[in-house]
């Protein structure tokens, strides 16, 4: 895979090899050696080590003032580190899933998002917020929800999905020097995932897309682990005289806007692929996005989304594969667009 | 009151169809769901099933005749039900051979009152004040229903297409458009655009011959009690090139050969669309009378098969295509047009040679005896006519692929991965339950090059 695109600073980096989970603690160990103003905030994220293991032994090497356990309140936990943001701290608070950020919606989009707004610029709220997100972990409906479209959609907020463990330490780096929230939907399949990592400080730019694969026949925007189905689509439907070329979003607010116009008008075909539900989701934004630019002089043929099912992420195992994208998904979809070709 | 047959809705953008035959005549008895009539469009020709059974009267729109999508054709009576006038309420139908007073008289009904009507949904609203929920008559499923409203003048292109023919000073309604549904694509600019550049190619050689009447002609061999096998052959070949693997067929079979227009002892035609070749073979498959057919087709005649199959299905037992043309635009274009213009075994050797995997199987012998078959210049010329009506700018300008889609017999393409006609990777556009053999040593014409082989294949057709 192409890994090269978008990052910054790391011209003859070392690489090494790292699951996604160990980028992003390797991620947080620079930033808490680094800046003693950052500090980790959550559930069981000290001597368990976090939900999904991520946070690991780093409550050893910092200690409980520097990685602090979190009561069993999202409510309370997310207005501490927005209050800790306000006042100068750096933290960076861990959801133990992501669907229990309902739960902190006020924190989040009342307070987080709005306070530099409402007090003219005056105060800026620099939390940065890991969301363990996405299906296929057979933890059902409460569980597996994809809600990073829910909070794309409010001014104040930026929202990345990293799809790779580079990205994962990159963009992670790169929330903690924005100042502003900066909300980080880490896909659970892929905290096991394993890839080359630079080593040391660098930044993955928010706001920017990356091209995984280059291709002439469609394009498929995608994020997060529909990157990588997307990825093994196009392998097969390479062999079948279809190139298609695969944009990694990797941020959905704010949006690449060039790096997909500019695919589109390459291709003049679009495919949308995403993990939330389909409907209202990040594909209807990409499509309205490509529709009302100057790019849908390009298109020649109708934009195509997938997304997940219109229905809660059911516990079935073979029920909850059906109720998000996979692979035969995407090929018939790809193939269907690129057949459109006369 | 009669049930109302219309002219259904088949595709998308249709906004009339052609009846092409009747199979059940006025004042005969269809039972519900029996083929009724075969209509044609631009892209499709399907049958068309009865809405319901009893007597057909008042068939107003005779074969060959065009009807806007929703127009009534004719009205099934029920049994016992009286013939009246015909409901529309328009005083005599062009075809209506069963006048309304002789079949009132015949079942002694006239004059009984009837009850309202039910109305089709599929009537177009202004003759359906009073929808009812509960319609019949309708010969057309339920999801094609909902009219898209037929089309306007203003014609379905893409964005891209389009600015190009805005670029390019072009009107997009000049445009064919090929695409799904007939839209009008960049590709489809493209070429007109090509085919302006270079206006004086087509008629560049007025070569000189005259259509012929006539059926086709039908080479029949083999005997037995078993399904026959009907075997089409593709572009400027011929019913003789199926000799090899007539060898490796199953015996008892009765297998019946029949040649393209314009081919082999076939009348030269003027054959200007897929659409119409297709009529011209259905015709000679219809005249056959078989009750069930094993089909096979070669290339350009897998193309028809699948067509065939697609408005046949009841007739067809099974379907077997080799490298069949319509799943792709790539065609080899200059071979075609060499094969169909040259005129000594010189010029036509170095295409032939294109054909097989291996070109050592082209003698010199073997050119010299197709080009004796090809030596009738009118049938070359009607040839090359009918190259550049299907396969214009070296572009297959058809598709089998909708057909493909609906047809659910049993399917099997045959493809050698050295085509150099037509990409052997065509074939994986067919859809999944469609079979696929492909074999590493042949070309275009496995059914020659490894008849003994492909011949296992048709070893368990019953």
């Amino acid at each position: 895979m192409n890994m090269d695109a978008g990052t910054l600073a790391r011209p003859e980096q070392e690489t090494r090899e790292l699951s996604y989970a160990e980028a992003i603690r390797e991620a947080m160990d620079i930033a808490l050696a680094a800046d003693e103003r950052v500090v980790l905030m959550g559930e069981d994220i000290g001597v368990y080590g976090g939900a999904f293991q991520v946070t690991g032994d780093l409550v050893h090497k910092y200690g409980t003032d520097r990685v602090i356990d979190t009561p069993i309140s999202e409510l309370g936990g997310a207005g501490v580190a927005v209050g800790a943001a306000m006042t100068g701290l750096r933290p960076i608070f861990e959801f133990q899933f992501s669907d229990f950020a309902t739960l902190a919606m006020e924190q989040i989009v009342n307070q987080a998002a709005k306070v530099r707004y409402m007090l003219g610029g005056a105060v800026s709220v620099p939390v940065v917020m890991r969301m363990p997100a996405g299906s296929g972990t057979g933890a059902a409906a409460q569980h597996s929800q994809s809600l990073e479209a829910w909070f794309a959609h409010v001014p104040g907020l930026k929202v990345v999905q990293p799809s790779t463990p580079e990205d994962a330490k990159g963009l992670l780096l790169a929330a903690l020097e924005d100042p502003d929230p900066v909300l980080i939907f880490e896909h659970k399949l892929l905290y096991k995932m394993k890839g080359e990592v630079p080593a040391g400080h660098y930044l993955t730019p928010i706001g920017k897309a990356a091209i995984r694969r280059k291709g002439t026949d469609l394009t498929i925007v995608a994020t997060s682990i529909m990157v990588h189905k997307a990825l093994e689509a196009a392998q097969t439907l390479a062999g079948e005289g279809i190139e298609a070329e695969v944009v990694d979003l990797r941020t959905i607010r704010p949006i690449d806007r060039e790096t997909v116009l500019g695919s589109v008008r390459k291709t003049s075909r679009l495919l949308c692929v995403y993990e939330g539900v389909k409907t209202l989701g990040i594909g209807a934004e990409i499509s309205a996005m490509v529709a009302e630019s100057d790019a849908f002089d390009y298109l020649d043929a109708p934009i195509v989304r997938l997304g997940g099912a219109e229905c809660p992420i059911p516990y079935n195992p073979d029920l909850e594969r059906a109720a998000v994208p996979q692979v035969p998904d995407i090929l018939q979809a790809a193939r269907a667009l690129a057949g459109e070709r006369v | 009151m009669p049930v109302e047959v219309i002219m259904p809705k088949v595709d998308m953008d249709m906004a009339s169809g052609r009846i092409a035959v009747w199979h059940v005549e006025a004042g005969a008895r269809v039972e519900k769901s029996e083929a009724l009539f075969d209509i044609e469009t631009d892209k499709a020709a399907m049958e068309v099933e009865s809405p319901a059974s009893g007597t057909l009267h008042h068939v107003i729109a005779e074969a060959g005749s065009e009807v806007a999508i929703g127009q009534p054709v004719a009205w099934i009576y029920a049994d016992g039900e009286a013939v009246g006038p015909r409901p529309d309420g328009t005083a005599g139908g062009t075809n209506d051979d069963h006048g309304p007073q002789a079949s009132a008289s015949d079942d002694g009904m006239s004059g009984k009152a009837r009850p309202p009507a039910p109305s089709s949904p599929e009537e177009p609203a202004k003759r359906t004040p009073e929808p009812a929920p509960s319609g019949v008559g309708s010969a057309l499923p339920a999801a094609l229903s909902h009219a898209v409203p037929p089309r306007g003048t203003l014609p379905r292109a893409t964005p891209k297409a389009r600015r190009l023919a805005r670029d390019n000073g072009l009107e997009i309604a000049a445009i064919d458009g090929n695409g799904p549904r007939g839209r009008i694509q960049a590709g489809d600019v493209a070429r007109h655009l090509e085919a302006l550049s270079r206006p004086e190619t087509a008629s560049a050689a007025p070569l000189h011959w005259s259509p012929e009447a006539g059926p086709l002609s039908v080479l029949r061999s083999g005997k037995g009690d078993k399904t026959p096998i009907v075997l089409l052959h593709g572009f400027a070949s011929d019913g003789a090139s199926w000799a090899p693997l007539l060898a490796s067929l199953p015996t008892g079979h009765p297998v019946y050969r029949i040649e393209l227009p314009s081919h082999g002892r076939s009348p030269r035609r003027r054959i200007a669309s897929f659409a119409e070749l297709v009529r011209d073979m259905r015709q000679a498959f219809d005249g056959l009378g078989l009750q069930q057919a094993h089909l096979v087709g070669h290339s350009l005649g897998g193309a028809v098969a699948a067509a065939l199959a697609d408005t046949r299905a009841r007739r067809i037992a099974s379907l077997t295509l080799f490298n069949p043309a319509g799943l792709g635009p790539e065609i080899n274009g200059p071979a075609l047009a060499g094969i169909a213009r040259a005129t000594r075994a010189e010029s036509l050797a170095p295409w032939l040679k294109l054909l097989p995997a291996d070109e050592e199987t082209i003698t010199s012998n073997y050119v010299r005896s197709v080009m004796l078959a090809r030596a009738d210049p009118a049938l070359r010329a009607a040839q090359a006519d009918l190259a550049g009506h299907l396969f214009p700018d070296g572009v297959q300008a058809f598709s089998i692929a909708a057909a493909l889609d609906r047809i659910e017999l049993p399917t099997r393409i045959i493809w050698g991965k050295r085509d150099r006609i037509i990409p052997w990777s065509h074939a994986l556009r067919a859809p999944g339950r469609i079979s696929l053999n492909l074999f590493e040593n042949a070309g275009h014409l496995p059914h020659i090059e490894l008849a003994g082989q492909i011949g296992i294949l048709f070893a368990d057709m019953k």
